[in-house]
């Protein structure tokens, strides 16, 4: 599976105070530029660390030392900075270390989105995600970040949106076709398997014509009532990996959900409790105060096996009833990541 | 037009039969994937050589289907009562006794089939999945008269080619209910009352003498199962049992499972003092 480059964690775990990752001097590549990674808001566990970086004031000595020891750690072979601007051009051709960099700074902008958060439970699947509303403009409802894919299966996505519809319509597709030719509900792995072909299906060669001419840069967190296997929730990216979750995060807080999840899920979780800890998990990774028009959530119920979207007034009663934050989010974040 | 002699050799060999691309607009700008490609006969005009043979004369009974059916289907008051026999016939022989000639599209819409069998539940299934996706897309129902039209488009596309399909579209949307004739020929009505098949100037029969748009649920129910059973009596081509769909402001239900139309002979007869068996 290909991995990201210019992750702030585990940089900052091995050094034990942080290091703001994209630090190669004059390189520019998209992960490098702005450090898109580490989004300079409050409240996610990658600034807390490019604080702490500000704040112990580092001789600037000791900090080239870290930069030369944080650049071989991003290129382990060392022949970096050539090799990543030739090869990052073509969509398929391999680095000499054998990456394919198009794809990797696809995965990079989908840490850009939106948070979204997906729990499977034994009583269902729970979506929810983050509406960032750019303006008070913006009419709330045209921002669409969870899509029903047939009546027992939805995503939610994270990333580019033009390029999520293109993919959900394929799988659209693919479920409807699956019904009119076996006469059942496609199985929710089949029809994720459809996607992930679709994502890989770039490129335009040999004048066969493509539908992408480059990655799609956008992740879905893919939910359903399985015929067979039940209530299931998978993650789907870029390179056209996807994988089966309990609990999965996809969007800019990432890391900082997946913490939280990964201390707090537990497979015999209600629904509800699912619900409830999505809901809270999103909250604290959140630059704007949860409300309902800023958050989305869709469930699966294993009693219905429908896909559903909560309409508003649903969601107002589900928020005034959330427990309190009990940790102040920041340190919340960083209690996870050290 | 016609030709004297069609080289139809080719019969003996299907390897030289040529793959024909879906007609253009078969997809309606649905993007459905692929579409399955026709098999076409390996002639000067594949596409008219269905009718073009039955111009030679040389296959005669090409294309004379027998729609062995009786369907009907009405507005009235309370929705629409979309009724139908359940006999399948090639020729005189009797294939089956139970067969479902009303396909529910969705929740919302049924189909009835006449013709072909395979032909109907084939591009009424197509239909299905096109209902479904605009569905998702337009995060709204498709309305009755554009569900009919993507029907009757498709087989304004393949016309001439031989399909045998005679079909009523049913439905309620947010006009109301509404009530279409779509076949073959690519012919779309929207009426009243229609009935289609072997058996449908008998069910016309039964059905213009007790039509009025007035009728109670219970009276129009018993006007379908009435004209369906007439229609079979009378009809060789049809018989079986009958089934009664009602379709209403949540949807259709369906009223009449299955009811032997033998065990309704006796029932009408004892109704007029008869045995039944004069």
């Amino acid at each position: 599976m290909l991995t990201a480059t210019g992750s702030c964690l585990p940089l900052a775990v091995y050094f034990g105070v942080a290091v703001a990752p994209p630090l190669r001097p004059g390189s520019v590549s998209f992960s490098s530029s702005s450090s898109p990674s580490c989004p300079s808001s409050p409240g996610r566990a990658s600034d807390f660390w490019l604080e702490v970086r500000v704040a112990s004031g580092l001789p600037s000595a000791l900090a080239a030392v870290l930069r030369v020891a944080a650049d071989h750690l991003q290129q382990p072979s060392g022949m970096s900075f050539l090799s990543r601007s030739e090869y990052d051009r073509g969509v398929n051709t391999f680095s000499p270390e054998g990456r394919l960099f198009q794809v990797e700074y696809a995965i990079e902008a989908i840490k850009l989105g939106s948070t979204a958060i997906g729990i499977r439970t034994k009583e269902g699947v729970v979506l929810v995600v983050e509406k960032r509303l750019t303006s008070p403009l913006i009419d709330p409802s045209t921002i669409e970040k969870i899509y029903e894919i047939d009546e027992h299966m939805g995503c939610a996505m994270s990333g580019l949106t033009a390029d999520a519809r293109t993919l959900i319509d394929h799988a659209r597709v693919e479920a409807q076709g699956h019904w009119f030719t076996y006469n059942e509900r496609m199985p929710v792995e089949s029809n994720v398997h459809s996607i992930a072909d679709l994502a890989l299906d770039f490129a335009d060669n040999k004048g066969k014509k493509r539908v992408m001419s480059r990655p799609f840069g956008v992740a879905l967190l893919v939910g359903g009532y399985d015929p067979t296997d039940g209530p299931v929730l998978f993650n789907t990216d870029p390179s056209g990996t996807f994988t089966k979750y309990q609990a999965a995060s996809i969007g800019s807080a990432q890391e900082g959900s997946t913490n939280l999840l990964q201390e707090q899920y537990n497979k015999d979780m209600t629904l509800k409790e699912a619900e409830t800890l999505a809901l809270t998990t999103l909250r604290s990774v959140m630059e704007e105060k949860l409300n309902a028009v800023n958050i989305e959530v869709a469930a699966i119920p294993a009693t219905t096996k429908k896909f559903r979207i909560y309409p508003k007034e649903e969601l107002e009663e589900i928020i005034k009833q959330l427990p309190a934050p009990t940790l102040p989010t920041l340190q919340s974040a960083a209690a996870g990541a050290s | 037009m016609a030709m004297a002699a069609i080289d139809t050799s080719f019969l003996n060999d299907s390897s030289g039969l040529a793959k024909e691309e879906a007609p253009a607009h078969s997809q309606m700008g649905l993007r459905l994937g692929d579409l399955q490609t026709l098999a076409m006969a390996p002639v000067a005009s594949p596409s008219t050589f269905c009718v073009d043979m039955k111009a030679s004369g040389e296959a005669p009974g090409l294309m004379d289907f027998k729609h062995g059916t009786t369907t009907l289907g009405f507005v009235f008051q309370g929705g629409i009562i979309i009724a139908v026999d359940s006999r399948a016939s090639m020729g005189s022989y009797i294939g089956s006794q139970t067969v479902k000639k009303v396909i529910e599209i969705n929740d919302f819409l049924l189909g009835t089939m006449a013709g072909g069998a395979a032909d109907c539940s084939y591009w009424e299934r197509h239909l299905a999945q096109m209902c479904r996706m605009y569905e998702l897309r337009h995060k709204e129902r498709i309305s009755v008269a554009a569900a009919s039209k993507l029907l009757c488009n498709i087989f304004f596309n393949y016309r001439g080619r031989g399909l045998s399909c005679g079909t009523m579209v049913a439905g309620w949307d947010k006009h109301g209910p509404s009530l279409y004739m779509v076949d073959d020929r690519g012919d779309r009505f929207k009426g009243q009352r229609f009935s289609v098949g072997s058996g449908s100037t008998f069910a016309y029969g039964v059905l213009d003498t007790g039509y009025k748009y007035d009728l109670s649920v219970e009276d129009a129910v018993e006007l379908g199962r009435r004209a369906i059973y007439h229609a079979t009596h009378r009809d060789g081509a049809s018989g079986g049992v009958v089934r009664v769909y009602h379709v209403h402001e949540k949807g259709w239900t369906k009223v009449i499972a299955g009811e032997d139309v033998n065990e309704l002979h006796y029932m009408y007869a004892a109704q007029k003092g008869m045995t039944g068996i004069e």
